[in-house]
């Protein structure tokens, strides 16, 4: 009914009852075959990606679970040598220091080494199978790939951040500046914006509307801090300087050891 | 494996020294070097002593002493893991029987100080001579706070001065400690500090500490506290980790030697430091819990809350809470809790709070020594807390 009706308000209005008749067939007819042919373009598309997508998913199993075993033997290996020991024993007091173990470390770059080989396999034999099987343009790949790598700006940027907020909050405290938190944040969240506009410009969402965003909104950000540092908080700022010069000379005083307690230094820590 | 340790006082006399005896000294300047010269003229028979200085010394302006130059050393506040590797080196080539190291200022120590030093290696049957300085009630906090506590509650030693600047070697305590260093020159790290006592007691060497009285302490070449606290902090837990398969067995320190306590003078109005450091302390409370948090248990941060309602001039920390941080710090240390670089930095305003009890409790006409004393006993007591949460980190602790 819908298409007679369609049939209807496309032919010319002075066609008459038997033409109208045989054109609907027609189109009903042209229309049936598009659909056809698109559904069929689809559905052999999809069954020639499908051995694709099945080895995506079988490599990167399979990987996981070697880079399970390599991990888990690392980890009993290294145990047995009693390698951290060793490590701490010859870097002594290190300069880089991580959060975790070393073996730890050993054991997790191993088992993510073997995700990620498993991960690219994956991708290449997808890869592989789309281009052999793809007439049609798709734009379904590229963001697929570049979702990979935009997840790992994520982590990255959430680390790098974190790190540096927890950084910026403990020198901010040891300096006993009062706005230490506000320091921590505005750095945290300047970081994370910097990662998403990264990461929007990996994906190729937005394209120049994010950069433009970006540029704006951190000189804003920078705006806003040089406004707020030159006139709302000179005073509070001044104050801050002035007792870091002053406590800076009171510690680099050139003054005799033997006569500091008597020239005022009443506590040493060392 | 005993560690015998003993008081020497500063009477003792001199022995009669058989062999050379390798006196490794710092890049000084020409006064202070004819100062220590002379007072080990007058300690020690200069015919038995092989001055190891800095290129530069004419030996003739000194008659009576043999001299041998080394490699420099950048100078350092404190005895670094290149001085070892050097002072190993010198006695090997100059064929010396004991070492005596000095550090920076060192011409501040008296001939008695200087003469029991070397005595105690060459005389008497100890591997380490290390000195027992008199410092001012208000001075070398840090030492008294975190060294020497630790030292003595996890190596069973009462040395007070585990970080001390001048030591009296044997050859094969110097041979262990230049083993030491060179593990840490290997890493790129020659200005660390070496812990000697540490590694004397795993050793099994006999440790001798000496009273030499007061001496001018040197300041370090960085006066700001945030990079030399995290530091030494760094460096003494990193020891601890590594000589944790000795330290977890069971030890009893050797009983304290009768000695009548030291009368310190009343200790100088510290009023306005107190409320400078308890003003700090708050500011860290309220901006530093969610990093504390991960190291403390919910006890010792009750404890923390209530301190940060306490005004200046009552501020105490309690002993066990002090000790509980540093036993928790130093197992977040080795489990790598969180950055070991913001582990450390969270570490300076507990210990400044800390410093800010002790002068509010010495100022309240307490003994200095007797209050660090009492710490260093809670340490020992409290040590089964740090080894179990060393063995079983995860277990659950209110």
């Amino acid at each position: 009914m819908m298409f007679n009706i369609l049939a209807t308000m496309i032919q010319t209005p002075s066609g008459l009852p038997q033409q109208v008749y045989a054109d609907n067939a027609t189109i009903w007819r042209h229309m049936s075959d598009a659909l056809h042919q698109s559904l069929y373009r689809v559905l052999s598309l999809l069954i020639a990606v499908l051995p694709g997508i099945l080895a995506f998913f079988v490599a990167l199993g399979v990987f996981t679970l070697i880079g399970m075993a390599i991990s888990a033997v690392l980890r009993w290996g290294l145990s047995l040598i009693n390698f951290d020991n060793r490590l701490v024993r010859y870097r002594a007091t290190g300069d880089w220091t991580p959060a975790t173990s070393p073996t730890a470390i050993v054991a997790r770059v191993s088992f993510w080494g073997c995700v990620l080989l498993g991960l690219m396999i994956g991708v290449s034999a997808f890869d592989a199978s789309y281009a052999t099987a793809a007439t049609l343009p798709i734009s379904l790949l590229p963001y697929l790939t570049h979702a990979v790598g935009a997840i790992f700006l994520l982590i990255a940027g959430t680390l790098i951040a974190r790190f540096l907020a927890r950084s910026v909050l403990i020198g901010a405290v040891n300096a006993q500046l009062q706005y230490a938190r506000f320091l921590s944040l505005g750095v945290k969240w300047l970081v994370l914006v910097l990662t998403a506009a990264m990461i929007l410009d990996h994906l190729e969402i937005g394209g120049v509307v994010v950069s433009l965003a970006f540029g704006i909104l951190f000189g804003g950000i920078v705006l806003t801090l040089s406004l707020a540092v030159g006139l709302g908080s000179r005073d509070l700022v001044s104050r801050s300087l002035e007792n870091r010069v002053e406590r800076a000379s009171e510690h680099s005083a050139e003054v005799p050891p033997a006569t500091r307690s008597e020239t005022g230094e009443t506590i040493r820590h060392f | 494996m005993a560690t015998s340790q003993t008081m020497t006082d500063s009477n003792a006399p001199s022995a009669q020294s058989e062999g050379a005896l390798l006196v490794m000294l710092p890049p000084l300047e020409q006064a202070a070097f004819e100062a220590i010269l002379a007072n080990l003229r007058t300690a020690l028979p200069a015919q038995d002593l092989v001055i190891s200085a800095p290129e530069g010394i004419s030996a003739d302006a000194y008659p009576g002493f043999r001299f041998a130059t080394t490699t420099p050393t950048k100078t350092s506040w404190t005895l670094t893991a290149a001085d070892f590797v050097n002072a190993h080196q010198a006695a090997t080539k100059n064929q010396a029987r004991a070492v005596l190291m000095l550090g920076p200022e060192s011409q501040s120590l008296d001939t008695s100080g200087l003469r029991d030093l070397a005595n105690a290696v060459l005389a008497a049957p100890a591997d380490l001579a290390i000195p027992c300085y008199e410092l001012p009630p208000q001075a070398g906090l840090v030492n008294s706070s975190i060294l020497y506590p630790l030292n003595r509650a996890l190596f069973a030693t009462r040395v007070h001065f585990p970080l001390a600047i001048d030591l009296g070697l044997s050859l094969r305590m110097a041979e262990r400690l230049a083993a030491a260093g060179q593990r840490l020159l290997s890493a790129n790290q020659s200005d660390a500090p070496v812990w000697p006592v540490s590694e004397a007691t795993v050793a099994g060497m006999t440790i001798d500490e000496v009273k030499v009285g007061t001496r001018a302490l040197p300041h370090p070449a960085d006066p700001d506290l945030n990079s030399v606290l995290p530091f030494v902090t760094g460096s003494l837990f990193s020891d601890i980790e590594a000589k944790a398969a000795f330290w977890q067995r069971a030890r009893v320190t050797p009983p304290a030697p009768r000695t009548t306590p030291t009368a310190h003078s009343q200790p100088p109005d510290a009023s306005a430091e107190v409320a400078s450091l308890v003003q700090g302390f708050h500011l860290a409370y309220s901006n530093l819990q969610e990093i504390w948090r991960l190291v403390l248990p919910p006890n010792s941060l009750l404890a923390l809350k209530r301190l940060s309602f306490v005004d200046a001039p009552t501020f105490r920390m309690p002993e066990a809470l002090w000790v509980r941080i540093v036993f928790d710090f130093l197992v977040a240390y080795r489990l790598r809790t969180l950055n070991r670089g913001h582990l450390l930095g969270a570490l300076i305003p507990l210990y400044l709070a800390w410093v800010a009890s002790h002068i509010n409790i010495i100022s309240s006409g307490a003994n200095p020594d007797r209050h660090i004393e009492a710490l260093a006993t809670a340490f020992e007591a409290d040590k089964p807390y740090l080894v179990a949460r060393w063995r079983w980190p995860d277990r659950f602790n209110p």
